[in-house]
């Protein structure tokens, strides 16, 4: 209590915003995220270079393909938006598949000319906005009965909710003559990109994406799905701005500060429930874009694979290897879980590819506790990727509780783009 | 009249913790609530805060009602200028400028310690904790208010320091901070030397009568020395009930007070063992601090009606 006297702190609280080094702070303060957007960017033209090299076998065998990181993109949205409410207001949503999936069959329905009131042809982007408008609707409607619970049972009404929808919509005969297996796009590609303007539009999806020949004359060809990866990059990227700008408002303190200590949060004055009411239906809007640009790009929805409570199960482990509560991290344990799946799979190279080409013929067939080693590998290997995801979710749930990016932000002991550049400079000195 | 609560009674089953209490406070008034472990004061609080929802009775609050007593108290009882929050809730109560601090330090533990006076302080600058798309980092006018704040409560310096990592003093200290920092018209303290060393009782007293001299102030505490000491008025609640209400001295010589602090639970055994626990009570309620405040915590873990 001596400290009364002593200067106030000397890091001084409030960082300059408009002073005339603002733009270099802001710069600064962005170095890392532009890195991250700058290695996304360059990743698939890496990639393609790789395969026509000698080391194509092995960069089919351990990097992603373009397919695998497309699904990084919605999912890593997806899970950060699951991430947004549940691991800054401390309320796991454990039904938050019901937005992906409204946000999904929004867009497929309104494509389709079945939702009353938008016709055919309105162009993706204003339906995919649409769409997750309508989730946001649906957030609070969730949202004003489960947050009357805490904790555990909020978890399990949210779930509830997710799974009475999914049924629904399973056996909803409006959606397609078979509803158990979802709905397809009949017409045009979706384009992302500013509405009714065809030049800044592109067109996503596999096959009816468009491809781009020698782009900006610099000799560069892009494949559709090369397209579609930056087209949905582009969503990602404006989402995720979006979601740590609001993260970074006197909003988002009130939402960490019911995370923390929601009756003192109340005690001071802050009517919690319209704040989580609120948080929610944020963050069912993103959901729901993750979903649109899931059906864009897949061009056919199905309940398993949208409205399923496995699809939440999803956000929630690449949320938990990522780190709760850093809003990034998902899109990292996203990334490292689709990087598992691609290596264990052979849908595209996959170590266990790699091994029955490469390795010789006696070696495979050597005996491994009284199996073939290619026996061995075709069965424990080979798209097995669930089972040693698992094993690495149950490590990182004891050893690394605070995920990759969170045990990061302990050790640089703060953000990533404030503290990086303060130890590389104590390196390059 | 600051604060007027009529006939108000909580009752939890078949016990009455809070039992037809009428209680006023002026504005500018420090007031201590005093009773045996298990009174009703924490629960009274809890009423007063909308934590807890009176089974009966009424309390009216008027934050506009001033400091010159006469004039006042006049005008609030005619014209009804007070405003009703028997049924309001806890932000409810916090926006009409009653702010509490806990009897178990009750923070942002993972934030910084700037941060819990700040986020407390957004709370009361209306629509500021609805602005989305704004950073946090414009509104200097929080920051400014918060880092005010710290240097009033001694914690300045501390200022980016995580606060679970403070010592148990500073912890209490930051509890006043934070509620201060709703930059309320009525303060309520509940036992904010609770576990803290006798050194450092001297450093919460010296901060709650700070804070007193801009404040009406309503303490809940154990320390009798401290109690006789800094409060303008005692307020006695035994079983639920308010059996005194006057100056120090006044309180002090009451019959009831005395009754209900030294025999009030020697009653039911014999006359030796109340007489034992006479001498043992006044040596550890009045004379000596530390033993309250152990006293205090030891009622805690046995269960005050909450």
């Amino acid at each position: 209590m001596d400290e009364t006297d002593a200067p106030v702190d000397e890091s001084d609280p409030i960082p300059p915003s408009t002073a005339t080094g603002g733009l270099r702070e802001y710069l600064r303060d962005h170095a890392v995220h532009a890195a991250v957007i700058f290695g996304f960017l360059l990743y698939p033209l890496a990639y393609e270079a790789l395969l026509a090299t000698p080391a194509a076998p092995f960069a089919e065998a351990f990097l992603p393909a373009v397919t695998f990181m497309i699904v990084v993109l919605y999912m890593g949205l997806f899970a950060m938006s699951f991430d947004f409410v549940s691991g800054y207001t401390g309320y796991l949503s454990f039904g938050h598949a019901a937005f992906f999936g409204t946000g999904a069959y929004f867009v497929v329905l309104a494509a389709n000319g079945q939702v009353p009131g938008v016709p055919g042809g309105t162009p993706f982007m204003i339906t995919l906005l649409l769409g997750a408008v309508v989730a946001g609707l649906l957030a609070l409607v969730i949202g004003s009965v489960s947050f009357r619970l805490t904790g555990v049972y909020f978890a399990m009404i949210t779930l509830g909710f997710a799974q009475v929808i999914y049924e629904l919509i399973r056996s909803w005969g409006y959606v397609s003559t078979n509803p158990t297996e979802g709905a397809t796009v009949s017409g045009d590609a979706l384009a992302i990109g500013v509405p009714y303007v065809d030049a800044l539009s592109l067109d996503v999806g596999r096959l009816t994406g468009e491809s781009v020949e020698n782009l900006l004359g610099l000799g560069v060809d892009l494949s559709a799905t090369v397209v579609s990866y930056y087209a949905l990059g582009i969503v990602v990227v404006v989402c995720y701005f979006a979601m740590q700008r609001i993260i970074h408002s006197p909003f988002g303190r009130v939402m960490i500060a019911i995370r923390e200590n929601e009756e003192r949060a109340r005690a001071v004055g802050y009517p919690t429930y319209r704040f989580k009411l609120a948080a929610f239906a944020v963050s069912g809007f993103f959901g729901a874009i993750a979903g649109g640009i899931f059906a864009a790009y897949s061009r056919s929805v199905a309940p398993d694979g949208t409205f399923y409570f496995l699809v939440t199960a999803d956000a929630l482990i690449t949320t938990i290897i990522g780190g709760f509560g850093t809003l990034a991290g998902p899109i990292y344990g996203t990334l490292f879980t689709q990087g598992l799946e691609d290596v264990l799979s052979t849908e595209s190279g996959g170590v266990a590819t790699l091994l029955r080409e490469r390795l010789p013929e006696s070696v495979l067939q050597a005996d491994l506790f009284g199996i073939s080693l290619e026996l061995f590998v075709n069965t424990a290997v080979d798209g097995r990727a669930p089972l040693y995801l698992g094993i690495v979710f149950v490590l990182f749930v004891l050893f690394v509780p605070n995920g990759i990016l969170g045990t990061l932000r302990d050790r640089l002991g703060g953000t990533v783009g404030k503290r990086l550049p303060d130890h590389l400079r104590r390196y390059f000195r | 009249m600051l604060l007027e609560t009529e006939g108000l009674t909580k009752r939890f089953g078949g016990i009455t913790a809070v039992d037809g209490v009428d209680f006023a406070l002026e504005t500018g008034e420090l007031c201590s609530i005093i009773g045996p472990n298990g009174a009703g004061k924490t629960t009274f609080f809890n009423l007063l805060t909308g934590v807890l929802e009176p089974s009966d009775g009424r309390i009216r609050f008027d934050p506009e009602s001033g400091g010159d007593a006469g004039g006042a108290s006049a005008g609030a009882d005619g014209t009804g200028s007070a405003i009703d929050i028997t049924a309001a809730s806890p932000d409810e109560t916090a926006l009409a400028g009653i702010h509490r601090s806990y009897q178990i330090t009750n923070l942002f533990p993972t934030l910084s310690v700037l941060e819990n006076v700040r986020v407390a302080a957004q709370a009361s600058r209306g629509s500021d904790s609805w602005k989305l798309w704004r950073n946090v980092a414009d509104f200097e006018d929080h920051y400014a208010e918060a880092t005010r704040i710290l240097e009033r409560i001694g914690l300045a310096g501390e200022a980016e320091t995580v606060t679970q990592n403070l010592s148990h003093g500073e912890k209490r200290s930051l509890e006043i901070g934070v509620a201060l920092a709703g930059n309320p018209d009525l303060l309520l303290l509940d036992e904010p030397t609770a576990g803290v060393s006798s050194e450092g009782v001297d450093d919460v007293v010296a901060l709650i009568e700070d804070v007193a001299e801009d404040h009406s102030v309503m303490l809940i505490e154990h320390n009798m020395e401290v109690v006789m000491d800094i409060s303008d008025r005692i307020a006695v609640l035994h079983r639920g009930e308010l059996i005194a209400d006057g100056p120090p001295e006044d309180v002090r010589g009451d019959e009831a007070v005395q009754e209900a602090y030294l025999g009030g639970y020697g009653r039911e055994g014999s006359e030796a063992a109340g007489d034992g626990s006479d001498d043992e009570a006044t040596d550890g309620d009045v004379a000596d601090g530390d033993a309250a405040a152990d006293g205090g915590r030891r009622v805690r873990a046995g269960g005050e009606p909450r």
